[in-house]
């Protein structure tokens, strides 16, 4: 609280104005300039405020474990880390699952096989569901991340995040939107279910592999802020607002698989505002996100 | 055709029976119901110019609209043909006076126009006549068409009027009386209907010089008999012809408008305010009319006996007759035609005036009228025409005219003769003069009624029945006493009216004539009958007819039989016939006709008798109004009667009277003609009268009867109007009579309510007073009451009062004894108080006693003692002893003892403050370390997290490094696997070759080799099939068999061979001395034997060779760091567990140098891990 009183007092009127983020870098800097960061402040501000491009990908380490609180051993784990990373990578390249040509995803995805103790016999054995979500979520990340370390390791801590910590959440998510779409447009769920689309939405992408390859990354990187802050609800407000967004083109289709093909398709152009949208109405419908899971 | 035939047969029958008269009529009536052409009109007109048919007059006269067209049109058609001009103009006569529903139409047809060229282009008299007439008759009922034809009227009249004076086609100066009649009327009707207009005519017409003669000869005579009209004055030319004017009035209304302007007797019609000035002139006239009778009765009186028929006495002597039977024809007609008819008029006419004016002579009459008037019709009529009219009396109006005043008319005409002749009185009788005359004047009444055409009316008919009486006298004069005697007695029986009268006499006036009218219509059917039938009669039959009373009597016996007319037409006054049937000298009185007698006994009669008999009667029947008039008319008949004496007057005789006369005279030459002569002779002796042809006598004969008979029409038909106009004004009368006696009953009522009011009124005042008494007794009363009710509040505040006061007083009481109580109280308190004092003293009392008894006893034992102190004292002052040195001493010790102590004390006080400092200085020492500690436990958790973070991080290195020296081991595993299978393939070739050799030798090794062999083999396949399910089970057999497959298929080293195996197990443990040695065991194994073993030691030197390059110095050091770690671990507890003598120190120190042996026995270490 002191820090907020030390804050400058015309943030109230920036926000008002509409200026956001003018104060959220400098109280996301003073939050980082503790030695030992603390872990839960930095999840609410995640959640509460969009984070700035410079300190995310920081932010998202420490807040996924990539990275000790301590600022001193920051680099001694990030050596750590690659020296990890170039193991891993030279006994997949031993074992010739990867060679240099190999996309970088894949390397990513072999990895991951590899920590995971899931490697297949044979690199030629056809991929999992869970390869496939993995896929797509490190091919995002790739365009966010430059450095491969980090890439690896945030994909790596993202998925294993979706895996251990949300694996009950995600699968009732799809009744989670079922209610909130209800709530914004029942006319729209009516027609949704004459359809009987509902069962058949692209959940899969839009809530196992986070919209990765649905949502353009700048969008996207501010949805995965709120992910990996602890909150996979926003994944629902987020397809939500699609739906919502480009209600009228799907009422006037009437095929559920049109529907769903329209759906796994979006145009990309205004992405931003739907994802502005959706953590207003997440804000709207959760209230504090503080206490969001 | 059928229906033509039917209109034939129709006209056949028309005339043939006249039985079922009724039924053709009907059915003509129907045909031209249905019919709407103009044919059976047509055919009727021409049948009725055929036959003069009076059945096809009555159908045509009674014609309906829709066929007025065609008989207009027919009409015209014959009225352009001169022969039939005549009949056609007497159709049209009938037609119009029948006053059709159609008339109006008349003034826009051709008829019109056509009559008028007629009229003004004819030369016929008898033609002209009957078309004026016709003209008269229906201008009165188009007066709003005069506008177009005004002018034409008027040159008709100037023709006319010319005509009558110079008589250009020379015709019988007979017709131009009758012309001149009709140009008289026709002046009357246009002068009252268009005066201002006509009078401009005659100013400008007769302005001319050729017209002057005839403006002298003709017309001013005719303008002296009218009055000045009052249009003259207030109208002008346009006004008279506006529509407006004549929409108000109806034609009987024209007519008598026509009738009010004329001045002459016989035309005019008296009514409102034209009655007196009208009445003077009339009696004026009167008096000149019977001047001249009387002159030329004298004058019949000289030239009595010569009988020579005169016309101009007669005339003169005729023109009472001839103006009493102005109104006779009728009667007879309607009796014979349509006396329903006539009795209907007669049952409107029986409660007119006119019969209450009757009443004021003789009261009988309405009686009998209302009684028997069915039965004495003629009674009736003679009454009703009598005062309709006129008689030529100058009561003139028919409500008031009096028949005394027509008696007294007779009566003065007679009364000269008689006047003359009062000295033989008695040979009034015997006279043959007088009965002559009045013979004569009978028959030219009857002569009248039976065929003279005019509207003449009552007078002769009343003549009539005195003549028919005066027969009955002839006849049955010994019967008359009897019978009237009966009849009065009936009829003062039936009318009350009649009863006052009777005790005046036996024989009233009335009685005799209603007697006489009995008779007459009882005894002499025969002579009614002549008269009924009498205008259809021709002369011949008159004639006829007139000769039955001819022969009935002789030349004598007539006038016998009229000297008793004689006597009723003398004294026709009712008052003097009365009084002559009651009394004879009265009678002669009367009879003796001297002009002084006859005026004052109508005095008497009617001032101071008459009048006053019935003015009572009229009080009861009518209202003040009647009343008034009928004594204004009793007055007018005083005056009359005063008239009566004046006997100069200038006025000439008026064309009507002149044309009356002729009739007159002509009708009494013809009688007394055909009276001389005997029948036969009659056409023979046409000569010896006139000296004129016979043919043209009857001709002229003819045609006077027709000109008669058209005027007897018109006068009809003025009478029609009359009646008419009589009707409505009955009604009015009857109306205000009503209104009259409503007024009175509504005044009476009016006072029996103001009455009534007044009495209220009393009643009122009366209540008032007694309320006002009541009020006062009331006010009294609670004035009384008002002022007991004051005194008992009075009483009641005194008590009130005095309660109160008893109320304070009760309360002082209260507080007084309440304050007694208090002291009560007290004064007890103190009571106890003082008691308890009291036994409180006592007790010390006892108590102070017992003190004293011990402080004297006390006393006593001092006083002992001080004695034996005093003994103690005395044995003291006898021993004295001293001990103090000893004290000083012991003092002296006892002080520096207590100096010794307290330094003593001082030392150890000392002492426990230096230690207290020591004590507090290790305490904050203490906390110092404390917080100390704080900080480093801070520290160290801090650290220790950090070491934590650091240590997951290096944990999932080291997991990540377990997978992957998993993947690498699944590698060589599987690589492994590949190589023994090849090697098996391999070993099947060679086994084949030396199979035998080989077979005794290693039999005991081989047994039980080859006994693991073949299960190695399986277990191999299996591995290679099952992949990784088994790696660790396998490794060992794995291991076994590649020893074992080893050391078989390389004889030549089979120690080495078999060491490997065990060695590479012991050797490491065991000695590692020859450490380069074990990878060259490693590596020339395998290149020595085959192309697996090259392919093995290729892939270890691979190996060994990628780890130097592609980690470097920095990856061997971490790989020996991280070994180094695995081996203090878990290898070192392994070797101490396993082999005892072994030290970490060699392996140390060929760490470098053989990692990959380390690698491998870390391997096989692994192994026995498994294992």
């Amino acid at each position: 609280m002191a820090e907020d009183s030390q804050r400058n007092f015309r943030s109230v009127y920036y926000e008002k104005v509409g200026f956001r983020g003018v104060e959220e870098k400098k109280s996301l800097e003073i939050l980082l300039k503790d030695d030992r960061l603390d872990i839960e402040k930095l999840c609410t501000f995640s959640q509460r405020f969009p984070l700035p491009s410079m300190y995310r990908i920081l932010v998202w380490k420490v807040l996924l474990g990539i990275l000790p609180p301590h600022h001193e051993s920051h680099v001694l784990v990030m050596m750590y880390r690659k020296e990890q990373y170039m193991d891993v990578y030279h006994a997949l390249q031993v074992i010739r699952f990867i060679s240099d040509s190999t996309p970088q995803v894949e390397v990513f995805l072999r990895m991951h096989q590899l920590e995971a103790g899931k490697l297949p016999r044979n690199p030629a054995f056809p991929l999992e569901a869970e390869d496939e979500v993995f896929l797509a979520i490190a091919k995002a990340m790739e365009e966010m991340v430059e450095d491969p370390i980090d890439c690896y390791w945030l994909v790596n801590c993202f998925v294993n995040q979706l895996h251990n910590k949300y694996k009950d959440s995600l699968q009732q998510l799809p009744k989670v939107l079922e209610q909130y779409l209800n709530l914004e447009d029942s006319r729209l769920l009516m027609h949704l279910k004459t359809c009987s689309t509902m069962s058949r939405l692209p959940y899969n992408l839009w809530f196992k592999k986070c919209f990765a390859g649905c949502l353009p990354e700048s969008s996207l990187q501010r949805v995965w802020d709120k992910v990996i802050s602890g909150s996979c609800k926003i994944l629902v407000f987020v397809a939500v607002e699609i739906l919502l967004t480009f209600r009228m083109k799907i009422m006037a289709l009437n095929n559920a698989e049109k529907i769903t093909k329209f759906l796994e398709n979006i145009p990309q152009d205004n992405t931003d505002a739907i994802v502005s949208k959706a953590i207003d109405l997440w804000h709207k419908h959760c209230g504090n996100p503080a206490h969001l899971v | 055709m059928a229906q033509q035939a039917n209109v034939g047969e129709l006209f056949s029958m028309l005339d043939s029976s006249v039985l079922d008269m009724e039924d053709i009529t009907a059915a003509f009536k129907d045909n031209l119901n249905s019919d709407r052409g103009p044919m059976l009109v047509n055919n009727l007109v021409d049948y009725f110019l055929e036959s003069n048919s009076q059945q096809a007059l009555h159908i045509l006269s009674s014609l309906q609209e829709p066929h007025d067209k065609h008989l207009l049109d027919k009409i015209n058609e014959y009225m352009g043909k001169a022969a039939t001009r005549l009949p056609t103009l007497s159709l049209l006569g009938h037609v119009i006076r029948r006053q059709p529903s159609w008339k109006h139409k008349l003034s826009q047809a051709p008829l019109l126009l056509s009559l008028l060229k007629c009229l003004k282009t004819d030369t016929d008299v008898v033609v002209l006549t009957t078309g004026v007439l016709v003209l008269i008759t229906m201008l009165p009922m188009i007066p709003q068409s005069g506008k177009q034809y005004l002018h034409d009227f008027f040159i008709i009249f100037g023709r006319l009027s010319a005509w009558c004076l110079q008589n250009p086609g020379h015709v019988p100066e007979i017709y131009l009386v009758h012309l001149h009649a009709s140009v008289y009327a026709l002046f009357h009707r246009l002068y009252g209907m268009y005066p201002c207009n006509f009078v401009s005519f005659l100013r400008s017409y007769y302005s001319m010089k050729e017209n002057l003669e005839t403006f002298e000869e003709v017309v001013k005579p005719m303008m002296e008999h009218v009055r000045i009209h009052p249009e003259l004055v207030t109208g002008s030319k346009d006004h008279e012809l506006d529509p407006r004017r004549w929409k108000r009035l109806e034609t009987h209304d024209v007519v008598i408008e026509c009738a009010k302007i004329s001045l002459d007797p016989a035309e005019a019609s008296y009514e409102d305010g034209y009655c007196s000035v009208s009445r003077k002139i009339c009696t004026h006239l009167k008096h000149h009319q019977t001047d001249l009778s009387a002159s030329h009765y004298s004058d019949t009186l000289s030239s009595y006996g010569t009988s020579t028929p005169n016309s101009t006495p007669r005339l003169t002597l005729s023109q009472m007759p001839g103006q009493l039977p102005q109104t006779l024809s009728p009667q007879s007609m309607q009796l014979s035609t349509e006396p329903q008819q006539v009795m209907q008029l007669l049952g409107v006419t029986i409660w007119s005036p006119s019969v209450t004016c009757g009443m004021t002579t003789p009261p009988t009459s309405p009686g009998i009228i209302s009684s028997e008037s069915s039965q004495t019709s003629s009674q009736p009529y003679s009454k009703f025409f009598g005062t309709a009219g006129g008689k030529g009396t100058p009561l003139g109006t028919p409500a008031t005219s009096p028949p005394p005043s027509c008696i007294s008319d007779d009566f003065v005409h007679v009364s000269p003769p008689s006047a003359a002749a009062t000295p033989h009185k008695k040979e009034d009788k015997p006279d043959p003069g007088r009965p002559s005359l009045s013979r004569q004047q009978n028959v030219i009444n009857s002569e009248k009624a039976l065929e003279a055409p005019g509207s003449k009316n009552s007078v002769p008919l009343r003549d009539l029945p005195e003549f028919l009486g005066g027969l009955a006298y002839d006849e049955d004069s010994v019967e008359k006493d009897k019978e009237e005697d009966a009849i009065s007695k009936e009829i003062s029986e039936i009318t009350t009216d009649a009863e006052p009268m009777v005790p005046r006499g036996g024989f009233d006036s009335p009685f005799y004539r209603s007697c006489e009218s009995l008779l007459g219509c009882q005894k002499k059917p025969q002579s009614i009958a002549l008269g009924v039938q009498g205008h259809s009669l021709t002369s011949e039959h008159l004639t006829s007819s007139l000769d039955k009373p001819g022969p009935e009597g002789t030349r004598d016996t007539p006038k016998q039989a009229f000297t008793p007319i004689d006597k009723p037409s003398g004294g026709t006054g009712e008052n003097p016939a009365g009084n002559g049937e009651s009394q004879t000298s009265v009678e002669t009185s009367i009879l003796t006709p001297s002009p002084c007698k006859v005026p004052a006994q109508r005095g008497i009669e009617l001032g101071s008798w008459q009048p006053p008999q019935y003015e009572h009667l009229f009080e009861v029947a009518l209202p003040k109004t009647a009343y008034l008039f009928v004594s204004k008319k009793t007055e007018e008949l005083f005056k009359k009667a005063k008239g009566n004496l004046d006997e100069d007057c200038t006025c000439s005789t008026s064309p009507v009277e002149v044309l009356d006369r002729l009739i007159q005279q002509g009708a009494d030459a013809h009688t007394k003609e055909l009276n001389k002569l005997p029948l036969p002779s009659k056409s023979a002796d046409w000569t010896h009268f006139g000296g004129s042809p016979p043919s043209d006598e009857i001709h002229t004969l003819r045609n006077q009867l027709l000109l008669l008979h058209s005027q007897l029409l018109y006068e009809r038909f003025k009478r029609q109007q009359h009646a008419l106009r009589n009707r409505r004004l009955l009604r009015k009368v009857i109306k205000a009579t009503a209104l009259e006696e409503h007024n009175a009953a509504m005044k009476d009522q009016l006072k029996l309510q103001e009455k009534d009011i007044q009495f209220l009124k009393l009643s009122l005042q009366k209540e008032q007073a007694r309320y006002h008494q009541f009020q006062e007794e009331h006010d009294n009363i609670v004035a009384q009451l008002h002022s007991q009710i004051r005194q008992l509040q009075h009483d009641r505040e005194e008590f009130f009062n005095q309660s109160q006061e008893l109320q304070t007083k009760l309360e002082d009481c209260r507080n007084m004894i309440a304050d007694l109580r208090l002291e009560l109280k007290k004064a007890n308190n103190k009571v106890c108080h003082t008691e308890l004092l009291l036994s409180q003293v006592s007790q010390k009392l006892s108590n102070s006693e017992s003190v004293q008894q011990q402080m004297e006893f006390l006393n006593r034992q001092l006083l002992v003692l001080g004695e034996v102190n005093e003994l103690y004292l005395e044995q003291l002052q006898h021993k004295h002893a001293d001990t103090t040195k000893e004290v000083e001493m012991l003092q002296v010790t006892f002080r520096k003892e207590l100096e010794k102590a307290k330094f003593y004390v001082q030392q150890q006080s000392q002492r426990l403050d230096a230690s207290q400092k020591r004590i507090i200085e290790l305490e904050s020492q203490l906390a110092k370390k404390d917080h100390l500690f704080l900080e480093q436990k801070k520290y160290l958790e801090d650290v220790k997290i950090q070491a934590r973070g650091q240590l997951q991080a290096v944990e999932s290195r080291y997991k990540a490094q377990k997978r992957i020296t998993q993947a690498f081991e699944l590698e060589i595993l599987d690589l492994y696997g590949r190589l023994e299978k090849d090697s098996l393939l391999r070993m099947r070739k060679l086994d084949e070759n030396a199979e035998a050799a080989e077979v005794a030798e290693e039999r005991p090794d081989c047994g039980n080799e080859g006994c693991a062999d073949p299960m190695a083999g399986y277990s191999e396949e299996a591995v290679g099939r099952n992949g990784e399910t088994k790696p660790p089970s396998t490794h060992g057999s794995s291991n076994s068999k590649g020893g074992s497959s080893s050391e078989l298929s390389t004889p030549e080293k089979p120690q080495n061979q078999r060491l490997g195996p065990f060695g590479s197990r012991w050797e490491t443990t065991v000695s590692l001395e020859p450490s380069s040695s074990v990878p060259l065991t490693v590596g020339s194994l395998p290149s020595s034997k085959s192309f697996l073993g090259m392919k093995a030691r290729e892939l270890f030197r691979n190996k060994s060779e990628s780890q130097c390059d592609g980690e470097g110095a920095v990856t061997i050091n971490s790989l020996s760091d991280t070994l180094k770690t695995e081996l203090c671990k878990d290898p070192s507890m392994e070797v101490k567990t396993l082999p005892g003598p072994e030290n970490p120190s060699p392996s140390l120190k060929n760490q470098e140098s053989s990692v990959g042996q380390l690698r491998i026995m870390d391997y096989n270490e692994t192994h026995h891990e498994h294992s």
